[in-house]
């Protein structure tokens, strides 16, 4: 088996995958950031949600410990860890015209995405924001 | 002298047999775990960032790539066209993901989706691991199993 003819199938094989990956990203243009895993339109900063007062509910998507160590205040729980249980405990604090904000302990983690995804797609939520940078903004922001 | 040839050819012909099965199986399960990240590129884009290892421009350029590059060595393992290609692009891709999922793990990082997307979410970190490997092994023996000489495995 020469390497040369190894390599040669390689790249082609590489270079094929290009056309349809090309052809899927172009049509999803206006699904997907590509700049930022959640849409601009979906994040709100501390001042922003602050201005909203009480027409925001604020979630707290980070695990049962850090929401008892300390949390926004009025922050409800809603993490992946007992999901059915807290959501129903949210939905029952939940009207349609608030907007609801998600944070979870940084810009890093993931939590807040998931939680605000699952409530757009599974409970059929509008007005779901995610909170630039997370439960450590809200932090530098108060202190 | 000539039957015992025929059985050698016979025996020969029922490994090859076997061994063309074992292609099947492994590219239709890199076949499987392509489409179903190909039905999902935005989620995969979001589980490849979870690994924390790529900027997400990246990561979301590689959720519309590696679904297709799967496929299509995939298919190359089916089809014995560009065969050898497709099984160094899938030991490549195996390794390289087995070795960022064990990185992950020593990080500290939630990783709980595997080979085939959010698809694998329920399976532990063990039952993934186990799952990569069993991956990567197999197609290491069809590097040391696959007929060097077939004209049709090396031809473009």
């Amino acid at each position: 088996m020469v390497k040369s003819s190894l390599v040669r199938q390689a790249l082609v094989l590489a270079a094929l995958a290009f056309v349809p990956g090309l052809v899927q990203a172009i049509y999803f243009g206006d699904k997907v950031s590509w700049r930022s895993p959640v849409p601009a339109s979906e994040m709100v900063t501390v001042t922003q949600a602050r201005a909203w007062g009480e027409n925001a509910i604020w979630v707290d998507a980070r695990p049962d410990n850090e929401f008892a160590r300390d949390h926004v205040p009025g922050a409800l729980p809603l993490n992946e860890d007992r999901w059915n249980e807290l959501l129903a405990q949210f939905l029952a604090a939940w009207s349609p015209e608030k907007k609801v904000v998600i944070y979870c302990g940084s810009e890093g983690c993931n939590a807040s995405r998931e939680v605000a995804r699952r409530l757009r797609k599974e409970a059929q939520l509008p007005n779901v924001f995610v909170l630039e940078g997370g439960w450590e903004e809200w932090l530098k922001t108060n202190r | 002298m000539a039957q015992s040839s025929t059985i050698s050819y016979q025996l020969l012909a029922n490994r090859q047999f076997v061994w063309r099965i074992v292609d099947f199986i492994v590219g239709g399960i890199f076949i499987y775990a392509g489409t179903i990240k190909v039905i999902d590129p935005v989620q995969f884009a979001i589980d490849i960032d979870n690994y924390k290892i790529l900027p997400w421009t990246i990561s979301v350029g590689l959720a519309f790539y590696l679904p297709w590059l799967e496929i299509l060595c995939g298919l190359a393992l089916i089809l014995r066209r560009l065969y050898f290609g497709g099984l160094s692009i899938l030991t490549a891709l195996v390794a390289v993901f087995l070795v960022a999922t064990i990185a992950a793990k020593v990080r500290g990082l939630d990783i709980t989706c595997g080979c085939f997307g959010h698809a694998s979410k329920s399976l532990s970190f063990a039952g993934h691991l186990a799952l990569d490997f069993a991956l990567l092994a197999a197609l290491i023996v069809l590097w040391s199993k696959a007929p060097v000489r077939n004209h049709a495995a090396n031809e473009l």
